[in-house]
């Protein structure tokens, strides 16, 4: 099982490029995808889902070209877009067996499928209600329950948390966990608590490129020794920050405290332990200053 | 910041918003053709015995002007009839409720930017008007005011009326979706044959036209007769007469700026039906319909309590059978029941009814009757087709399976058309059983023929609204008023083109195929 992107740019307009030379091999395991908004995330998602062409680059499926035979993946592939609609008249049971029939899945298996998925999303109480009538968190259930109707062997989520509520999001980490051994997910997002939680693999994104493609514990060793936690007056926070790349800041009764990441210590600073939010600031931190230079 | 800052700042976004959609460059395209058609006399205005003006700048621009007020009055209507829904599907409506802007002023405002989009076509045909005069009339010497004034004084004050109307039916729950689309056109049709009640100061200015024309040629023919007929493909005029514009006096010109006023009094009126994006207002529909226990504050519907070891729970997946044939049958069953879904019961009773009429019906009048009723009765679902994807936001769900295209789309169309075919199975038994074989034909014409074109407006536009107009339209044309050639349903006796409409029929059916594999990036 193997998802190969070979040098895949996507142009928009005449000359506004979302992704430029971008490429991937990836193997069963989770992947997220991390980058700030506009990175083109959503727009790498919406290749490998075969919804949008590549202007450049290939990207195959076990060998197969998505450009010359898109649905040697379709078949094995489960969908969240990040945006999506429901039809408000139907309920959770009938939409699914809607998308079931359009993915060429029996009645009869999809109907027990449907029932553990809705199980599995916490959604069997309401299942018979319209969509309609759903909040935001349980349309986007929904949306989780149909990305795994045909048991997909390519799994792309993008940003599937967003509208769920801490319960529901611990959840769903522990499913795309669940999921991963015998499949590819690829899970875009740009909260790193999440990745953190599942992926096996990170690759980092930015303005269309690829930073950084490495094991979460890679990209812990590449800020160990960098990151320190610097106490200072709340007054001196303004400079503190036109000086150094802080990742975060918490206010208690001493002062501020600061997470630094730098290779120079400030001041009484003391040594931290790197989180993956501290490795991809530094990353991306890092891309930034190399691109200007 | 100031009223007037706010209402400039509403309407440029609003208007450009608007101007860059292919939809308004579209009508645009009509109009100046509806132009190029007064100037080169195909379509002319026909007054008394046989007469029509001579080709100078008073004629063509009148003429000109009057065109613009009937059919861009109908046209118009559908492409601004869209402000209010825009901003509920942006959401920018909640971001514009949470501000002091009053629902008058909100109402007022949409219709302002409806008659900017509007008005910038009539300005548009105004500088052709000049271009058509110089290349095709009969008296080239231009004169601005007689040109130009019939656009001023007759055009932009019936657009008014009619960016009015767009407001009043966005604004009111009833008529705010596809229902509103087709009464539209029948308000606008019963408005010009109820204008004539209102003498010279009715809105499209044909009476003004026509009472202006009258005492001209009354002068050289006093036994003219009272007739007045804007045509497109009738009787053409056979004298000349010359016609040097209106006499634009005071009165004439206060009964025109009148109908400004009415239109700010329309969307008014329009402001005290507008929900102001109020989320309640559209569960209270949906609560209605579905008997639904809406959310309490947080938006969540109620829950089972869940449990600390459920919510670790594992992935319990029963694996799929290995081999996935094509169901196709299947498929078109769940399109028909996302088609039929959500329909009131006294929809089915309707349907019901017609079938039954068209079953038991002891006239063929009757029947015949009830045949354009009951397919003209599922308008708003047949507008669905093709569009709906769009209009759910689920593209990528569906584009992203396999064999999307060749699949989805022939069920679509399928499904459209057996609902055609259960609306009118009562004639199409009753045409089996006296083996009416060219009835039949025309039936089955009329079953493929409407889905199909349903399916490739829907494809192109991306929106239901292009095939409740143009339909509603058709409709009214040709199976209701037995137009020779538009009757699609083969109710006219003299029409033979069934033939003719399953042919259409296909190529429509292609040329939805193509919309939609042009749209998605690979097939």
């Amino acid at each position: 099982m193997q998802l190969l992107i070979d040098n895949v740019s996507k142009r928009y307009g005449a000359n506004t490029w979302a992704l430029q030379r971008f490429s991937l091999e990836l193997r069963p395991g989770v992947l997220g995808l991390l980058g700030p908004n506009g990175a083109g995330k959503t727009t790498l998602m919406s290749i490998l889902a075969t919804i949008t062409r590549a202007t450049e680059g290939r990207v195959t499926w076990n060998g197969a070209d998505l450009a010359t035979n898109p649905d040697a993946l379709r078949t094995v592939l489960g969908y969240l877009p990040q945006d999506f609609g429901v039809y408000p008249n139907l309920n959770a049971v009938e939409f699914l067996e809607y998308l079931a029939a359009v993915k060429g899945l029996d009645a009869a298996s999809a109907r027990r499928r449907i029932d553990e998925l809705l199980d599995l999303v916490n959604l069997t109480d309401v299942r018979t209600r319209p969509l309609g009538g759903y909040s935001g968190g349980m349309k986007q259930r929904v949306g989780i329950a149909q990305a795994l109707l045909n048991d997909p062997q390519l799994l792309i989520v993008d940003e599937p948390t967003a509208g769920l509520d801490p319960e529901e999001r611990v959840r769903f980490r522990n499913l795309l966990s669940e999921l991963s051994g015998e499949r590819i997910v690829i899970l875009s997002t740009h909260i790193v608590s999440d990745v953190e939680a599942t992926a096996t693999d990170i690759a980092l994104i930015s303005k269309g490129t690829l930073v950084a493609h490495a094991s979460p514990e890679e990209l812990l060793r590449q800020v160990e020794g960098r990151v320190w936690e610097w106490t200072i007056p709340s007054t001196e926070l303004i400079a503190a920050k036109q000086k150094y790349l802080i990742s975060s800041t918490t206010r208690r009764s001493d002062g501020v405290h600061a997470r630094v990441l730098t290779s120079d210590a400030p001041p009484r600073a003391v040594p931290a332990l790197p989180n993956l939010e501290d490795a991809y600031l530094y990353c991306l931190s890092t891309h930034r200053t190399g691109a200007a230079a | 910041m100031n009223s007037a800052h706010v209402l400039h700042r509403m309407v440029q976004a609003d208007f450009l918003e608007r101007a860059r959609r292919y939809s308004f460059l579209l009508t645009l395209a009509g109009a100046l053709y509806l132009g190029y058609g007064v100037a080169t006399e195909k379509v002319w205005v026909v007054i008394g015995n046989g007469y029509r003006g001579v080709y100078n700048s008073a004629w063509i621009g009148a003429v000109m002007a009057v065109c613009c007020s009937t059919f861009l009055s109908l046209v118009g209507f559908y492409v601004v009839k869209n402000s209010v829904q825009c901003d509920t599907e942006t959401r920018v409506g909640q971001i514009l409720a949470a501000t002091p802007m009053r629902k008058s002023f909100y109402a007022v405002a949409k219709m302002v930017s409806n008659f900017a989009v509007l008005a910038s076509m009539v300005i548009v045909l105004m500088l052709a008007a000049v271009a058509m005069q110089l290349l095709h009339a009969e008296i080239k010497q231009v004169s601005i005011w007689k040109l130009w004034a019939p656009f001023l004084l007759i055009a932009l004050p019936a657009m008014a009326i009619t960016a009015a109307l767009a407001v009043l039916f966005e604004m009111l729950p009833l008529l705010n979706g596809g229902v509103g689309n087709v009464v539209y056109f029948f308000v606008w049709t019963l408005g010009l044959a109820g204008s004539i009640q209102l003498g010279a100061t009715e809105p499209t200015g044909i009476q003004l036209l026509f009472r202006s024309t009258r005492s001209a040629l009354l002068k050289i023919d006093p036994n003219n007769k009272d007739s007045f007929s804007l045509t497109i493909g009738g009787t053409r005029a056979v004298r000349t007469f010359l016609w040097n514009g209106f006499d634009w006096t005071a009165p004439i010109v206060l009964s025109r700026v009148m109908w400004m006023y009415v239109a700010v009094g329309i969307a008014l009126l329009a402001s005290l039906f507008f929900h102001r994006f109020d989320p309640a207002s559209e569960l209270w529909r949906k609560k209605k319909r579905a008997e639904l226990v809406i959310a309490p504050a947080n938006g969540e519907m109620p829950q089972r309590p869940s449990t600390g070891s459920r919510s670790v729970q594992t992935a319990q997946l029963t694996p799929l059978a290995a081999t996935r044939n094509s169901r196709f049958l299947q498929l078109v069953l769940c399109e028909l029941r996302l088609m039929l879904k959500g329909q009131r019961w006294w929809w089915y009773a309707g349907a019901a009814g017609l079938l039954i009429g068209t079953l038991v019906s002891p006239s063929a009048d009757a029947r015949e009757g009830c045949l354009i009723a009951a397919w003209f009765w599922p308008i708003l679902i047949w507008s669905q087709m093709g569009a709906r994807e769009a209009r759910y936001a689920t593209q990528s769900l569906i584009f992203s399976s396999p064999r999307a295209l060749p699949r989805q789309l022939p069920a679509i169309w399928m499904a459209g058309v057996l609902v055609a075919a259960l609306a009118g199975a009562g004639a199409g038994v009753r045409l089996l059983m006296s083996d009416d074989w060219h009835g039949l034909l025309g039936w089955i014409a009329g079953a493929l023929f409407i889905p199909s074109l349903a399916l490739a407006l829907g494809v192109w536009s991306g929106r239901s609204k292009a095939f409740e107009a143009l339909y509603t339209v058709w409709w009214y044309i040709g199976p209701l008023h037995h137009t020779a050639g538009w009757d699609f349903m083969g109710t006219t006796p003299a029409s033979s083109s069934s033939m003719a409409y399953i042919l259409a029929a296909a190529a429509l059916l292609a040329t939805a195929y193509i919309g939609r594999r042009v749209r998605l990036g690979y097939a």
